[in-house]
């Protein structure tokens, strides 16, 4: 069922929830194949959009076509669904918790016998087939769900922040193990990990206040940022001295997350020493990095200290 | 992929964590069991149940204890509906290919199983030991009885769908149950024959369709005779009508996630 069009089109999606709005001219395209990430703080839009795709939110007005279709449920069979809470019944066994769900996703007799045991050797939970689902740890669980959402093949997988509350060396293999779905499925991934979706996707796009407000590659985002990126842990900052620090030469944006300065700049090292001449005891620590999504992402998105360039 | 698939596999999957839930199986079964033993023993020792057309109260306790487990196990298994929200099976649900009714038939399915097969394992362990007329002959009263308690728990699954659908908690749930259903269950003749009570209690039993279960299930088993019972075709009639009604009303209400999709 090969369409030539974008895998996800959203045209100006509103929706409200009471007096709250969720998606307020959400408009987004994202290409077929790869991996596309959503990026956006808690409450952005993010899962509404997500639930949507999968047809389990209707928009209040805009278009919105998935895989060349409107969201209806006979779509869902051609989308997998990975939730942020885990769906598993912890009362079933694994290979039987995949049985389950894939017969409801249409996947019967061979194809059943056949895919199951591949997807949990895939997810190295091959050894835990016959076991309940509770005794299946936090990553091994993520995992269960992502398996589960392969089961049927589809051609888009929707993942609503997989990663949540796994470890590092989970976090992965999850990724190593997706990565061969990477080119036949269109994943998209919402998150508010920077560095995962750095690390995982070809495209992102910010999300605020329920509307995109950047889309690209993490490239592209990043261009126009300098070198490199300094943190500087200066809980008494004031907005006088953050427009003393936008005044210096080489110096970029100056964004402000509660307790920490986030500057960019030609040159850090001859920055340091001039912020310790400034604050001196105001400063509780100071990190250097080269440029990264993060800095892109909080130069779009967050609240702009008040002497911001 | 067809509706009646998704139907038959989410039956099974609640049948399979109704038989793992070992004590919940084992205590729906031997709570009525017990309470027909030490009741049913108790007052006909005790009392001189003249009013009892066969006078033998264990025997006319037992259609009361097989409407009593039906309301048990019609309760116990749509619990399961707010297992599946907590734990997020829910959302899964909600996000297949099927309409939320057609998981509502497959869960229902299961409730009703299990109902009929838990009220027929009390009244098959019962019969033996007690004194029953079997009027119409074992089989055809054995047919009547398990006609009666398929329409009853269509009835319960019914209600408890229609309850469970709409309240947040569990505990909710099983107090809006049981503030619905023991009322009812009293004034129903399972545990004293409603002949002898006061007009408007009688009043209240006619319009107690458990009253319909038990009457029917009386007519099948202890009865020797039709005197001072109802009569199965009105039982079957309001039965029936009340069952699918009920039912119709419980398949109607959608399951709703504890949040919205976001």
């Amino acid at each position: 069922m090969e369409h030539p069009g974008p895998a996800i089109a959203a045209r100006d999606i509103v929706r409200d929830y009471g007096e709250r709005r969720a998606l307020d001219g959400f408009s987004l395209e994202v290409p077929r194949g790869g991996v596309f990430g959503i990026l956006g703080p808690n409450g952005s839009g993010k899962s509404t959009f997500i639930a949507m795709l999968a047809a389990m939110e209707q928009p209040g007005s805009g278009e919105l076509r998935v895989l060349g279709e409107a969201p209806s449920r006979a779509l869902r069979a051609r989308v997998g669904t990975v939730f942020q809470e885990n769906s598993a019944d912890p009362l079933m066994r694994t290979a039987e918790y995949l049985r389950f769900a894939g017969r409801l996703f249409g996947v019967q007799g061979g194809a059943l016998k056949e895919r199951i045991p591949a997807l949990l050797e895939r997810f190295g939970l091959a050894q835990r087939a016959g076991d309940p689902v509770s005794t299946l740890s936090g990553g091994m669980r993520r995992r269960l769900e992502v398996a589960r959402a392969l089961l049927h093949e589809p051609e888009m997988l929707l993942l609503d922040e997989p990663t949540t509350g796994v470890d590092p060396e989970e976090r992965q293999i999850l990724w190593d193990t997706l990565g061969e779905a990477r080119g036949s499925t269109t994943v998209l991934l919402a998150t508010n990990d920077l560095a995962e979706a750095d690390a995982a996707c070809d495209r992102v796009a910010f999300v605020q206040d329920g509307r995109v407000v950047a889309t690209g590659t993490p490239a592209e985002l990043k261009q126009g940022l300098r070198r490199d990126a300094v943190r500087i842990t200066w809980p008494g900052a004031t907005a006088e001295e953050l427009a003393v620090v936008g005044g210096w030469p080489g110096t970029g944006e100056i964004l402000r997350d509660e307790d920490t300065v986030h500057v960019t700049a030609d040159d850090a090292s001859a920055l340091v020493p001039r912020l310790f001449e400034l604050a001196g005891r105001g400063i509780r620590g100071v990190r250097i990095e080269s440029s990264s999504l993060e800095d892109a992402y909080f130069r779009y998105i967050q609240r702009r200290a008040g002497g911001s360039k | 992929m067809s509706a009646l698939t998704a139907m038959t596999t989410m039956a099974e999957r609640e049948l399979l964590n109704i038989a793992r839930s070992r004590s919940q199986l084992y205590s729906s079964i031997l709570t009525p069991l017990l309470f027909l033993v030490f009741l049913g023993n108790g007052v006909s020792s005790g009392l001189q149940p003249a009013n009892l057309a066969a006078g033998n109260f264990t025997a006319y306790l037992v259609a009361g204890t097989v409407v009593m487990t039906s309301v048990f196990s019609s309760t116990f298994s749509s619990a399961s509906y707010f297992r599946d929200r907590d734990n997020g099976v829910l959302r899964l649900l909600l996000s297949t290919p099927h309409h939320p009714r057609v998981i509502l038939l497959g869960k229902s399915l299961a409730s009703l199983v299990i109902g009929v097969v838990q009220a027929l394992v009390v009244l098959v362990a019962a019969a033996p030991f007690v004194e029953f007329e079997w009027q119409h002959g074992v089989l055809p009263g054995f047919a009547i009885a398990v006609s009666a308690v398929v329409l009853l728990n269509l009835m319960l699954t019914g209600l408890a769908q229609a309850f469970a659908s709409r309240i947040q908690s569990m505990q909710g749930f099983h107090l809006l149950m049981n503030l619905a259903l023991f009322p009812l269950l009293f004034f129903s003749g399972a545990f004293f024959p409603i002949d002898g009570l006061p007009v408007w209690l009688r009043v209240m039993a006619f319009a107690n369709p458990l009253t319909y279960a038990v009457d029917a299930m009386q007519l099948a088993t202890y009865a020797a005779g039709g005197e001072g019972f109802i009569g199965l075709p009105f039982d079957f009639a309001v039965l029936g009508t009340v069952a699918v009604l009920v039912y119709a009303l419980g398949l109607s209400r959608i399951p709703r996630l504890t949040q919205s999709g976001q």
